[in-house]
Parts: structure tokens; sequence; C-alpha cells
């Protein structure tokens, strides 16, 4: 491969043969009177082997053939004629002649055979480097990028492009290195992307010599083939996560419906059950019975509205479209306003605010907080037992984050439920025991996250708690300070 | 109350308009229906109701201009009923001239207080203004500036008194953020909605016997306050 990226330096190779050649002649002569003919012969060997090994097969038989002359001319008798007087010259000539060519022949082919291993070992290497890295890529740019970095270093290329036609008409893509200039004139080879299941697409390259044959054209098509592949490695990966994205979503929505059908129905039931017997007048009309059956259907009516509002929420909050309306707001009076809401419904437990005045006012959306304490209070309802507290407690975490904390005295929830908890539809006790959507938790999840906060609940040594926290900043600006006035009036 | 006060429901779902009519009559008002926007712009002008209670969704129309309508000529209270529960439903129908707002599915007690609370407050915009307001035992002197609970004078600072005046005198009414921050800070202030977290939170000290029972300053949340008195 060598030989032929240079004209010039081969030339000089032979150039520098015949000065070996020349050089050694030169010292030869000194010792002309010393040394006898078969040494001088045998010394001339060496040159001659030495080109071989570092020039080449070519500068190695016109040394041979160089040291051959001037051995003859200067060195056999008469000196200065290539004309042979003696029979044991003549030999001695025709020997050293054969030695040199037979020298250089074999050291040429060692030599050349050590270039094709050398050129195979980075063959190899260039393609070891290809496949390892563009094994484990995810993206079909970055494939395009590796392929085209490595392509345009291990064929010295002036410019490559590649034009890539993916399985969907959104995977179809173009690009060139050096990036964003346009091609110089045609491009000299056209190599195709192509895979079993056919063409992906080609390559087009800039490169002012041509390509070597066959060791260069091979390596190009391993390149090619070994780019095709993972083109098509990274597409099948791509389809593959779509369809299990598919499939899990397919699984949470027939896990939702299930799940609605059976919470719009109980509430249904009973209002159904309720209304029915009111009307068929089996009721006495001024009876505690009228009055639970109207509580009933009230309280269901209530259950089912909120059923809707939640999976409107969790709709919003799967799509992206919850975005948080945020206004600096004090998390007390958030606390309190749910607090005021929820006293009917929370008469059975004690609640309590354990906030401190000078908390700083927090950047959150008032109504989606206000959600989230509602759903963390009403979760708290269901499994504390009935006279115990629920407090509403936040402290400054640090400089950057509140922490919101509500704490009930309620059962802990083992170990492996408490990441899990805050999935949709995720219940620790039988469904059927515990009312509600089985959606509130993740609502509340969706929410904090939606604020830059982070949701998680522990067990206490005494009760069980959900924490959060949320940042102080937003966008980078910290809670105001109001100015305090005094009592004029 | 004026027991044949004139309500005009505007509302395209047939059962709510059944039900409001069978109780709104059951509960001795006058009842007039319609299921358009235009169809009720006319019945208000032929018989001037005495309330409007109005659904957002309409077939022809959208609620928000009936609303600014009717407010070209009548001052009469428009209570909005709506599936809608964005906070920007909200605020819009309240800028629009609505008085109140309800989420559909409502309880009949509710939309009863709303409705007696909207025909108090027309009484009293038409008739003279009330200068002192009574909520249980707090008294709210206006023009002399003066609150007292249970005879004991209630300190306030400039800004809670103006605060506490501008929803006082409003009584019953959504205000918006919007609009308090607007009359109480000036329109230069009208984002600034941490001033009047901040004034309500200490305004509920002073004012509430227990402030987190909210008996008379009520949040309405991500809209605005209103100011309440119990019965």
């Amino acid at each position: 491969m060598r030989h032929s990226t240079a004209p010039l330096q081969s030339l000089l190779h032979y150039v520098l043969a015949i000065l070996t050649i020349a050089v050694t002649t030169v010292l030869l002569n000194f010792l002309r009177d010393v040394l006898d003919t078969p040494l001088i012969a045998l010394l001339f060997l060496l040159p001659v082997g030495l080109s071989t090994a570092y020039w080449g097969l070519g500068p190695g038989i016109l040394a041979a053939l160089c040291a051959f002359l001037t051995f003859n001319y200067f060195f056999i008798q008469p000196y200065y004629t290539f004309r042979v007087h003696q029979t044991g010259d003549l030999l001695v000539l025709t020997v050293f002649f054969v030695v040199a060519a037979v020298i250089s022949q074999l050291v040429g082919q060692a030599r050349s055979g050590l270039a094709a291993a050398t050129a195979r070992e980075r063959e190899a290497t260039q393609l070891y480097e290809l496949s390892t890295s563009l094994a484990g890529l995810q993206d079909d740019q970055a494939v395009a990028r590796i392929l085209a970095g490595q392509a345009l270093q291990a064929f010295r290329l002036e410019r490559i492009e590649l034009s890539v036609a993916g399985p969907l008409p959104v995977n179809a893509f173009e690009f060139s290195l050096p990036p964003a200039s346009a091609a110089p004139r045609k491009p000299e080879r056209i190599v195709p992307l192509q895979t079993a299941r056919g063409p992906l697409g080609e390559i087009r390259l800039w490169r002012i010599e041509p390509l070597a044959q066959p060791a260069e054209e091979r390596m190009l098509r391993i390149f090619a083939s070994q780019g095709a592949m993972a083109l098509e490695r990274v597409w099948l990966g791509q389809s593959e996560t779509r369809a299990r994205v598919l499939e899990e979503s397919d699984r949470l929505k027939s896990a939702l419906l299930s799940s609605v059908s059976h919470e719009l129905r109980t509430p249904l039931a009973t209002i159904k059950a309720a209304v029915s017997s009111l009307r068929g007048g089996q009721v006495p009309w001024k009876s505690a019975a009228r009055e639970d059956l109207l509580a009933a259907v009230d309280d269901e009516t209530d259950h089912l509205n909120r059923l809707v509002g939640n999976l409107l929420d969790m709709s919003r909050i799967e799509s992206g479209a919850l975005k948080p309306q945020r206004q600096w707001n004090l998390i007390s009076e958030i606390a309190s306003g749910v607090l005021a809401r929820m006293r009917q419904a929370a008469q059975s437990h004690r609640l309590v605010i354990d906030i401190s005045e000078d908390l700083p006012l927090v950047p959150v959306d008032y109504v989606q907080m206000e959600q989230v304490f509602t759903n963390l209070i009403s979760n708290s309802l269901k499994y504390a037992p009935p006279d115990t507290t629920i407090r509403i407690s936040a402290r400054k975490q640090d400089a950057l984050t509140v922490l919101v904390q509500v704490s009930n005295q309620g059962p802990p929830v083992p170990e492996e439920h408490l990441d899990r908890i805050f999935d949709k539809f995720y219940r620790v006790t039988a469904a059927d025991r515990v009312t509600g959507t089985g959606l509130g938790l993740s609502i509340c999840k969706g929410i904090i996250e939606a604020h830059g906060g982070h949701i998680w609940a522990e067990n206490l040594p005494d009760g069980f708690s959900f924490n959060f926290t949320l940042p102080f900043l937003w966008d980078g600006a910290p809670p105001p300070r109001l100015p305090l006035e005094s009592e004029t009036t | 109350m004026n027991p044949a006060a004139h309500i005009l429901v505007i509302d395209d779902e047939p059962q709510i308009l059944r039900a409001l009519r069978t109780i709104l009559t059951e509960k001795k008002f006058r009842v007039s229906i319609a299921n358009r926007g235009e169809e009720g712009l006319a019945l208000a002008a032929a018989n001037p109701p005495d309330i409007v209670i109005l659904d957002l969704g309409l077939p022809d129309m959208d609620g928000f201009e009936v609303c600014a309508r009717l407010r070209e000529w009548t001052q009469a209270p428009i209570i909005v009923l709506s599936v809608r529960d964005s906070e920007r439903d909200k605020v819009a129908a309240l800028d629009k001239g609505a008085d109140d707002y309800l989420i559909k599915p409502f309880g009949i007690e509710e939309l009863l207080a709303r409705v007696r609370v909207a025909l108090r407050h027309s009484a009293q915009a038409q008739g003279q203004k009330e200068t002192v307001v009574k909520a249980g035992p707090l008294i709210i002197d206006l023009p002399r500036h003066v609150v007292r609970r249970d005879g004991a004078e209630i300190k306030l600072t400039a800004t809670e008194f103006k605060l506490l005046a501008y929803l006082a005198a409003n009584t019953g009414r959504v205000l918006t953020h919007q609009s308090i921050l607007t009359h109480v800070w000036g329109a230069a202030e009208a984002d600034h909605i941490e001033y009047l977290r901040v004034y309500m939170r200490q305004l509920r000290k002073k004012l509430e016997a227990d402030p987190e029972s909210r008996r008379y300053l009520l949040t309405e949340p991500g809209v605005g306050y209103r100011f309440l008195i119990d019965e």
C-alpha cells in the first residue's frame, strides 16, 4: 500500500539504494589491497541485504545490480574495466550475483509479508475500533457520526457524506464530514449501505488518490456493512421500545378501565339502590332510614365527582398539560384553607398545622398545592385510626428547599410498598376495603414533580408520614420580603 | 328575602333546567328558563330578572359573551354555573361581570345560599350603601375606619383596613386577586399576589377568632377572596 501512496518517496528509495552501494564502494576501495576478492564480494552483500530490508525488493535488486557492476569494475582485475581475466574471479562474480539476487528476493518477500501483516493488523484494529464504538449506540445520528469519523481517518479522506434512508421517513437524514460544507466535486466513490433486508442509503467518498485494490476496497465494504448493521440495530431497538411503550400503555389503560368501572359502579350502585327504594315508597317519609339513604346519595355523588376530577387531573399530568401557575404563596395559608374545607370530613381526627410564621413564601400553584394537601390528608384519614392526630408541618430544609410533612399515627406500611404507593392504582390493602380512586397519591407525585420537588413516604416510630420538598427559588429569584407597616388606626 | 324574586336560568341541559325549575319554584321564586344565549338575552330584556343563573357552555354563544351583554344594561347579579373548573374560566367570568361562580355538580343548598347573598347585595347596591358592616361579633365602620370585635377595637394598619373595607363593601361577592390588588395597591402592583397572601394572613389573625376556621374571610382558590357574613 505504501508504494502507491508516494511515487516520490519510492524514487528516493532507489536513489538511496544506489547511494548505499556507492558509499560501500568508496569505503571498500580503500581496503582493496588488504582484502581478498571473495571477502569483498561478501562485504558487498551487506548493503544489498540492507537495501532490500529497508526499501523493498525493487531498490534491493537495483542495489544488487549496482554492486555487481561496481564490484566487477573496481575490484576485479583488470581494475576499471568490466572485463574479467581470471576464471576464479568470474566464478566469484557469478556467485556474488546469484547470492545477491537471492538475498534480495528473500528479504524482499519477508519484508512485503511483514508489510502485509502490518496492514492487516491495522485493518483489524480499525475494524475492531469501529465495531466497539458502534456497539451499544442507541441513536442513528451517533452511528453516522462515528462511522464517518472513523472512515475519514482510516481512508485519509478529503470528505465523506452519508445519506441514510431509514425504515420510516422520520429516520432519513444526511450527514457529512467536515460538516456544513458543500461537496467540492462529484464523489470519487459511492458505496451502498446495505443489509440483508435491503438498502439503507449510501456513503459518498472524496479522496484524491484512488483506492488500493483489493485491501482498501475490502475494508471499505466492511465499513459500510458494519455501519448498515449498526443503523439497523438502532432502528430495531427503537421500534422494540415503541412496541414496549405501547404495550405498557395498553396494559395501564386496561388497568385504568377495570379500576374505573369498578370505582364508578360502586357509587352508582349505592345511588341507584337508595333512590329506587325512596321512590318505591317503602321508606317512611320522616325516618332515620330516609335520611341515611339521602346522605348516602349525596356522599356518593361527591365521590363520583372526585373520581372524574382525579381522572382528568391524571390525564393532564400524563400528557404533560399540568403546568403549575406559580405565584408566591404561603404554605401555611394553603394548608389551613384545606383544613377549613375538610373540617367536616375530618371530624374523626385531630388536624394540626405546625408551620412557623417566618417560613418564606414559596413559588407554587395554589390550587394544585391545595390538592396535594387534600389528597395526603384524605389518605391519612383513611388509614390512621380515629381520634389520632394528623399533623402538617413545614420547615426550611436549607436555603433552597422547603420540606413539608403530612404525618399521621396510622400503622406502618411495609418497606417494599413505600416507593410504590405513589404508582397509579397501587394499593397496599385489598382494593375492596378502602374507597378511593387509587389516583390520589400519583396525582400528588405528578404535581410535586411538576413544581421541581420530590415526594416520598416513610414510617415514623409512632406513625407514618408523607414528605415532600419544594424549591424556594422561582427562576432563580429568592422569595420576596414585604415591608412591615405600623398600625395607625 | 323578596319572595317573588325573578330568576332567569340560562342552561342548555334539559335535566338541569328541569331540576332548577322544580326546586326554585318550590322555594317561591318566579323562574324563567332559556336553553340558548340569544333566547336568554331576549327573555331578560322582555322581563328583567332580579338574578341570572348562567351556564358557560351554550350552543349558540359563549357564556362570557352573555355575561358581557347583560352587563351592558343591567346590574342584576349573575351566578355562573359551569362544569369548567379551571381558575382561568372563573376569573374570566368574574371579569366579564359575573358575581359568583359555582361548579357543577353543586349542592342545592350551596346554590340557594349564593342566590340569597347575591340578592341581598343587589338590594344594597340599589338602596343606600351600608356604611357599617356587621358580621357576627365584628363591626366594620367604613367611614370612621374603625373595626371592633365584641366591642373591642382592633388595630389595623392602613393597608389592612383598605383591604378589609374593599372586601366588606362587596360582601358576598368573589373579588379576583387582580381587582383587589388594583383597588388596594394600585394597578402597577396588580401582579403581586404575595402582598395579598401576607396581608390576608395578618387580617385573619386579627379578625377571626380561630384563624383556621375562616368564617368571614374566605379564599376562593386560584381566583380571589370573598367576605362572607354567615347567617
